[in-house]
């Protein structure tokens, strides 16, 4: 058993381990306050440009080249994966490496290409043989990532789709959803899939009027697309990645509480055997005079 | 009272502005253009410049716009774009910044995309200063 010094030593530095997961907790608090509020701003904005989509694609009678799958496509798949700076918020990193690593091993006879956002992520791939996989890693935090990093980005992914030097862009990244749910999911942002516009809400009005073209409008709207959805992905991991840092925290700092309960009681124990044996040494003591 | 529709300015950041409108005129890149209540569906590309619109009070509000898309359908019109900015909200002195830094890589611009980029990022800085003077 412990004495009762190194007890309280124990209880000491598991305290200030406490105070600070509940700073850390604080923090996370204050940012996911921040960034929910940009993630439904850009929500609002993907929901309206989808809507906007959704009626040019149905008025549109050809198909247009962003939409097929290619018949000859190149064997190449890229991806872009979304993870934290900096651990401590649970599973999040882990889920969404998993599911790469996964995703990888399930598309062996192709060649994979990872674009890399977030430090841990990078960590994880550029050790051993996955590191000839990394194509890009992008090194500025997620936080300051604004839309014109993004726009810059889906950019140059764009130019090479359309030199064909890839034939997929996937996107792997969590989806918020409450502070207590998120999901680790992945989206297939190139070639668009065609689902996606299966227009499940018509407005009626007839037919619609564009200026210039449907066609020329859809060309430009498509990258616009493609940059807002991305951008979403980053907004919508970032959100999780605070949430997760959040409860993970709370529950550290529980489990902090409850060790220094525990410790505390183990501390008033060794304390009382000690004054009990102490008692007990000079009562019999005493015993052995009288007689 | 003339009729109303609903309007709304949506960015990647943020909802700039939503609310019932009488009227809302901008340059679409085949020309001006004005929409008032039961206008038939539209959708349109429009120009980096400035967008005027006429709320439910008759009030006249000015914004700046950096491109964008307008959807008019049912008596609702989204404008979606890149950057906008309401009229006394613009920043004049970061403007002018980017306005010199646009004028210094037109002219170090070496390929057309440059060029076009830089193009773009001194349009957008004059019309923002435009709205800034008026």
């Amino acid at each position: 058993m412990l004495s009762t010094r190194e007890i309280k030593q124990r209880i000491r530095s598991i305290t200030s381990i406490k105070q600070i997961t509940r700073a850390m907790e604080m923090v996370a608090a204050s940012r996911l306050k921040k960034v929910e509020s940009r993630v439904l701003a850009s929500r609002a904005f993907t929901e309206k440009m989808h809507s906007v989509l959704n009626h040019l694609v149905s008025s549109l009678e050809s198909t247009h080249p962003w939409f097929a799958e290619k018949e000859q496509a190149v064997p190449v798949i890229k991806i872009i994966l979304i993870t934290a700076d900096k651990g401590l918020c649970g599973a999040y990193n882990n889920n969404i490496i998993q599911k790469v690593v996964k995703f990888i091993r399930e598309n062996t006879g192709k060649e994979i290409k990872l674009t890399l956002i977030g430090k841990k992520g990078y960590l994880y791939f550029s050790k051993g043989r996955q590191a000839s996989l990394v194509e890009k890693y992008i090194p500025e935090s997620t936080e300051r990532l604004g839309y014109d990093h993004v726009q810059a980005l889906a950019g140059q992914l764009i130019k090479e789709y359309e030199r064909n030097e890839f034939g997929e862009l996937h996107i792997f990244f969590t989806k918020f959803h409450t502070v207590m749910q998120s999901f680790s999911t992945s989206m297939r942002l190139l070639p668009i899939d065609k689902g996606t516009f299966e227009s499940k809400e018509k407005k009626s009005g007839g037919e619609y009027i564009f200026e210039p073209s449907a066609e020329q409008i859809i060309g430009n709207l498509f990258p616009k697309f493609v940059e807002t959805r991305l951008y979403q992905c980053i907004l919508e991991s970032l959100t999780s990645e605070y949430a997760a840092r959040r409860v993970a925290m709370i529950a550290a700092t529980e489990n902090a509480g409850e060790m220094i309960e525990e410790l505390t009681s183990s501390y008033n124990k060794a304390r009382q055997s000690t004054i009990t044996k102490e008692l007990l040494e000079v009562v019999s003591g005493a015993e052995a005079l009288i007689q | 009272m003339a009729k109303t529709f609903k309007f709304e300015i949506v960015t990647p950041e943020k909802v700039v502005y939503s609310d019932s409108v009488i009227c809302v005129s901008a340059d679409g890149t085949e020309g001006g253009l004005g929409v008032l209540a039961d206008h038939a569906p539209l959708i349109t590309e429009l120009q980096t410049s400035i967008l005027t619109v006429t709320d439910a009070h008759n009030k006249k509000v000015l914004f700046a716009l950096d491109g964008g898309f307008m959807e008019v359908v049912a008596n609702n019109v989204v404008l979606l774009t890149d950057k906008c900015v309401m009229e006394g909200e613009v920043d004049v002195e970061k403007v002018r910044s980017e306005k010199d830094t646009a004028e210094k890589a037109l002219q170090k611009a070496g390929n057309i995309g440059e060029k076009e980029k830089a193009q773009a990022a001194l349009k957008r800085a004059d019309t923002w200063l435009k709205l800034a003077n008026k």
